[in-house]
């Protein structure tokens, strides 16, 4: 069986942002592989090693992504596939892309993050299936494989959630709880140098711009009050105090 | 025509769906054209009843295939609407189903897809949409030309009024080999004592620091008095002391409250991706140098197990 | 051209896994581990399951083979989030290199492998309560009967001792003869007639387990010995030689997270209506900082450069690097106290516990005097 992970490399959530001329400036942020991605990578191994077969990457972006796909090559999985390219692309038109990856590589499971830290979606997992004609189960909090052509799954809806069987192919995005990310290993780091990327530029799956253009970026700081009290000596004259402005000035309760 | 996707409850339109009304009026207004709105369910008759009066036709896929949420049907009904009314713009809330649903019926009809969008400019030819991006940290525009699927991000627009009587239609769909991939084996209904924490006026979080689950009885108690719900943080909520519905920030939910406190909450940025646009943060923390006091108006630098019962008492006093 | 400051890819790949653990895994646990002077076990099973444990065991004995310039990469960042924890791993190394330099190719195997394999320390116990410095006068005695040595004597502020599966002892056949008398034996834990004391109350390292060393009567067979007898002592420097570029490393990793708690706090705190780190009495213990820091940690490196190259300047860079990186690192968790004021004296803050932890670079593996002499004794014999 082939198990596949698909993954961004999106910035440090600790990292700070820059502003240059409207546009996020990344160029001096530490960039990582998405932790919800992570969750991916992980599952993909462990099916892998539970299962046998084969664990791969596909990843979309400019060529930096390289080191998130070698961090999630160190962490277990067998080789990638890089679908390269520079400047902005819209989930849509990235699934489209990654869809014909995906047709070629024909895996049983594909895991992807249930949101990317960099542009905020949830789109990708499910457009991708869309576009391959897959079923799709956003949120996963546990996965089983049941058989080479079923699974199970538990994933969050609205409010509650949803224990489903579904038949495979299909795409699932990531959850917290699903698993615990393993870190990669030194000997798997060494390793990983060794491992395939092939690498396919966007132009020639068709990628000619996006559908959704963006026109600017701010980064938004809400100016707080930064009132704070000592409440180590005193702690109910703290509390009083504070409970006090938010009746009076803040007039929130 | 532009389609809006109205989410309910089972008997009316939820607030999401109202928002996503307001919204799908603005674009048709730009369009010079109608409302459309879809209801999706199974026995579904109050619903429809109530959501009309919002729309000019109202199309209702009223079916016991319906009865259970998959994104594949959710899809299928929408597709269904959208080729029936030709319409160039959908609209939907952006809960966790809409977000996804709208992502495969973008890709089905080659549309654009605006997701979680706070406020829309659309013209004739595009549809101008602010929305976050980088855990709620940069605030973006996007642009997308017609068709375009757009998702109404929870407590940013207005409700809609109610405005006369829409015509209803019930709507055929046609459910193929893909929706019956994915099989609805058990429900699991969220514990619901409290307001829901994405519409709270005010949401109450634990974070490690509160220590224990035993700790979390306090933070309930500020919570009702408050008339709000509780939060969790990730670590809370890995270590079991709460349950994942209750958890605020990037894999959690994102609230927008008048009133956001945070108590022994240290304040990572993906905790903050869930809260940071509350209206009046307030943080206790025995850490003067937690990063939470710097999203802060209101703060206690001070030991939450002490502070806390102090904050109650003060509570209970000013409400005597 | 030759010269090249600039790290190989996997080099750079371990920098990166090292800092992450780091901050994720050991700097939000140090200071419940300084409080409860407890053995972060959890962390050392974590350290070995990423591959960071005992990393110059060779390939041919199941390890990854790294020299000095990738303990360095490592110690920096784990001495930036805790010192204390970080003498742990360090401390096994130094139990680890008298086998790499002395062992032959079955004790290689005997006494490696086995710490490749599952989360295992390794030991090294040269000092005694009545000797540390003066190392030659070793009390400890080695008595040979048959095909063993029989030990005698007592070890001090002996790093994982206990913690680990075995120790390298070093003691005397023959106090006479100083240090051509000293042999170098590998003691397993479990042998009879060895014994643990903890050593409690220290000012700082608190997670890093020290112990006392009780040996009465312990048969060691003759195969344990590394290398002939007689040659423990020289065993011994060649391996503190090495050995003390580490703690160079995790000195300036010290130095480093006080840098950063200094500038954090300065540029946060204000008094006079503006942050503080606008004074310029601040800036110039900022600058004094990044100073000390840029330089030993550029030092640290050509050090431990040398040695994985073998060449004998290793003896004095690796003392005048000990020395220098632990004293600009002593005065730059001084000077981070001193910038926070108050708020530094208490532990609600890192920068009193990096002050507690480094004083101790400054005194094991050869105290600074001791790092002097050997670079007072290069010029006595090499410089004109």
């Amino acid at each position: 069986m082939k198990f596949v992970a698909i993954i961004r490399q999106v910035p440090d959530g600790e990292a700070k942002l820059k502003e240059e001329a409207g546009r996020i400036d990344l160029s001096g942020a530490t960039m990582i592989l998405d932790q919800m991605d992570e969750y991916a990578v992980e599952e993909i191994i462990q099916l892998k090693e539970k299962h046998g077969g084969e664990a791969v990457i596909v990843a979309f972006g400019p060529e930096r992504t390289k080191e998130a796909i070698r961090t999630a090559l160190a962490m277990g999985a067998d080789r990638a596939v890089f679908v390269r390219h520079e400047g902005d692309a819209d989930p849509i038109t990235e699934a489209r892309a990654l869809a014909q990856v995906l047709k070629e590589e024909a895996p049983t499971v594909v895991f992807t993050g249930g949101q990317q830290a960099d542009w905020d979606s949830y789109a990708l997992g499910p457009a991708v299936a869309e576009v391959l004609g897959w079923p799709s189960v956003a949120w996963t909090t546990r996965f089983e494989l049941l058989d080479e052509h079923k699974a199970k799954a538990k994933h969050d809806l609205d409010e509650g959630a949803q224990v489903v069987e579904v038949a495979l192919p299909a795409v699932f995005t990531t959850q917290q709880g699903l698993n615990e990310p393993r870190y990669p290993t030194l000997p798997g780091i060494m390793k990983a140098k060794k491992k395939e990327i092939k690498e396919i530029p966007a132009e020639e799956l068709g990628v000619r711009g996006a559908k959704v253009e963006i026109l600017s970026q701010e980064i938004v700081q809400i100016e707080r009050k930064q009132k704070i009290l000592d409440g180590t000596k005193e702690p109910e004259k703290a509390a009083e105090e504070l409970v006090k402005l938010l009746h009076e000035e803040a007039k929130v309760i | 025509m532009v389609l809006v996707f109205i989410d309910h409850d089972g008997k009316k339109p939820k607030k999401g769906g109202l928002e996503a009304i307001t919204r799908a009026r603005e674009v048709a207004g730009a369009l010079g054209v109608s409302v459309a709105g879809l209801v999706v369910g199974s026995g579904i008759g109050e619903v429809a009843d109530e959501a009309k009066k919002y729309v000019d036709t109202l199309y209702v896929a009223d079916a016991p295939e319906f009865a259970d949420y998959t994104a594949e049907k959710w899809t299928a009904a929408a597709h269904a609407a959208v080729q029936k009314t030709g319409a160039k713009a959908v609209v939907a809330p952006a809960s966790r189903t809409g977000r996804t649903w709208t992502a495969r019926l973008a890709a089905r009809m080659d549309a654009g897809l605006l997701e979680d969008v706070l406020e829309l400019e659309p013209s004739a030819e595009a549809v101008v949409a602010k929305r976050y991006t980088f855990l709620n940290r940069v605030l973006e525009k996007q642009k997308a030309a017609y068709p375009v699927v757009i998702s109404i991000k929870p407590n940013t627009a207005p409700l809609a009024e109610p405005k006369g009587e829409g015509q209803v239609e019930a709507l055929e769909v046609a459910l193929g080999e893909l929706e019956q991939k994915v099989q609805v084996l058990e429900k699991i209904q969220e514990e619901k004592k409290r307001v829901s924490l994405t519409e709270a006026p005010v949401v109450v979080t634990g974070g490690r620091g509160m220590g224990s689950a035993e700790a979390f009885k306090l933070v309930e108690e500020l919570a009702d008095l408050l008339g709000g719900a509780v939060g969790a943080t990730r670590a809370v909520v890995d270590a079991g002391w709460r349950p994942y519905a209750e958890q605020v920030g990037q894999t959690g939910k994102t609230v927008q409250p008048n009133l956001y406190i945070a108590l022994g909450v240290s304040g990572a940025v993906q905790h903050q991706a869930g809260m940071n646009k509350s209206k009046v943060v307030v943080a206790v923390n025995k850490d003067p140098d937690a990063p939470i006091f710097k999203e802060t108006d209101y703060g206690i630098v001070g030991d939450v197990h002490q502070v806390l019962p102090a904050m109650i008492e003060a509570v209970k006093k000013l409400k005597d | 051209m030759a010269l090249d400051f600039s790290l190989t890819e996997e080099q750079l790949e371990l920098q990166k896994l090292a800092r992450r653990f780091a901050r994720e895994q050991v700097a939000p646990v140090a200071k419940e581990y300084d409080e409860k002077e407890a053995v972060p076990w959890p962390l050392i099973e974590k350290l070995h399951e990423i591959g960071l444990l005992n990393i110059s065991i060779p390939e041919e004995n199941g390890g990854l083979g790294l020299g000095l310039v990738e303990e360095v990469i490592l110690g920096e960042e784990l001495g930036w989030a805790d010192m204390g924890f970080y003498t742990i791993p360090m401390a096994s190394e130094l139990g680890i290199t008298p086998v790499l330099l002395a062992g032959n190719a079955e004790q290689k195997e005997r006494f490696l492998r086995p710490l490749t394999e599952k989360p295992a320390l390794a030991a090294f116990a040269l000092s005694e309560p009545g000797n540390g410095s003066d190392a030659a006068a070793l009390k400890t005695r080695a008595e040979r009967v048959g095909d063993h040595y029989v030990l005698n004597g007592t070890k001090m502020w002996i790093s994982n001792a206990a913690e680990a599966d075995w120790t390298v002892v070093f003691a005397t056949f023959d106090p006479e003869l100083r240090h051509k008398g000293v042999v170098a034996l590998v003691v397993e834990r479990d042998r009879e007639g060895i014994s643990f004391n903890k050593i409690h109350g220290k000012m700082g390292q608190r997670a890093a387990p020290t112990y006392e060393m009780v040996l009465e009567d312990v048969k060691v067979p003759v195969e344990n010995r590394l290398g002939e007898e007689g040659e423990g002592f020289k065993i011994a420097m060649l391996t503190l030689d090495k050995t003390r570029i580490p703690v160079a490393a995790g000195s300036v990793g010290v130095a480093r997270r006080a840098l950063e708690e200094a500038a954090k706090y300065a540029k946060e705190r204000e008094a006079f209506g503006r942050p503080i780190i606008d004074f310029q009495a601040i800036q110039f213990k900022l600058a004094d900082m990044m100073i000390g820091l840029e330089t030993a940690r550029m030092y640290t490196y050509y050090a431990a450069w040398l040695a994985d190259r073998n060449d004998p300047r290793h003896i004095y860079a690796s003392a005048i690097a000990k020395a220098y990186a632990s004293e600009i690192a002593f005065d730059a968790a001084n000077e981070a106290i001193q910038i926070h004021g108050g708020y530094g004296y208490v532990n609600e803050f890192p920068v009193e516990k990096l002050l507690r932890d480094v004083k101790l670079n400054q005194i094991y593996e050869g105290t600074n005097e001791i790092q002097r002499v050997i670079v007072a004794r290069h010029i006595k014999k090499h410089i004109p």
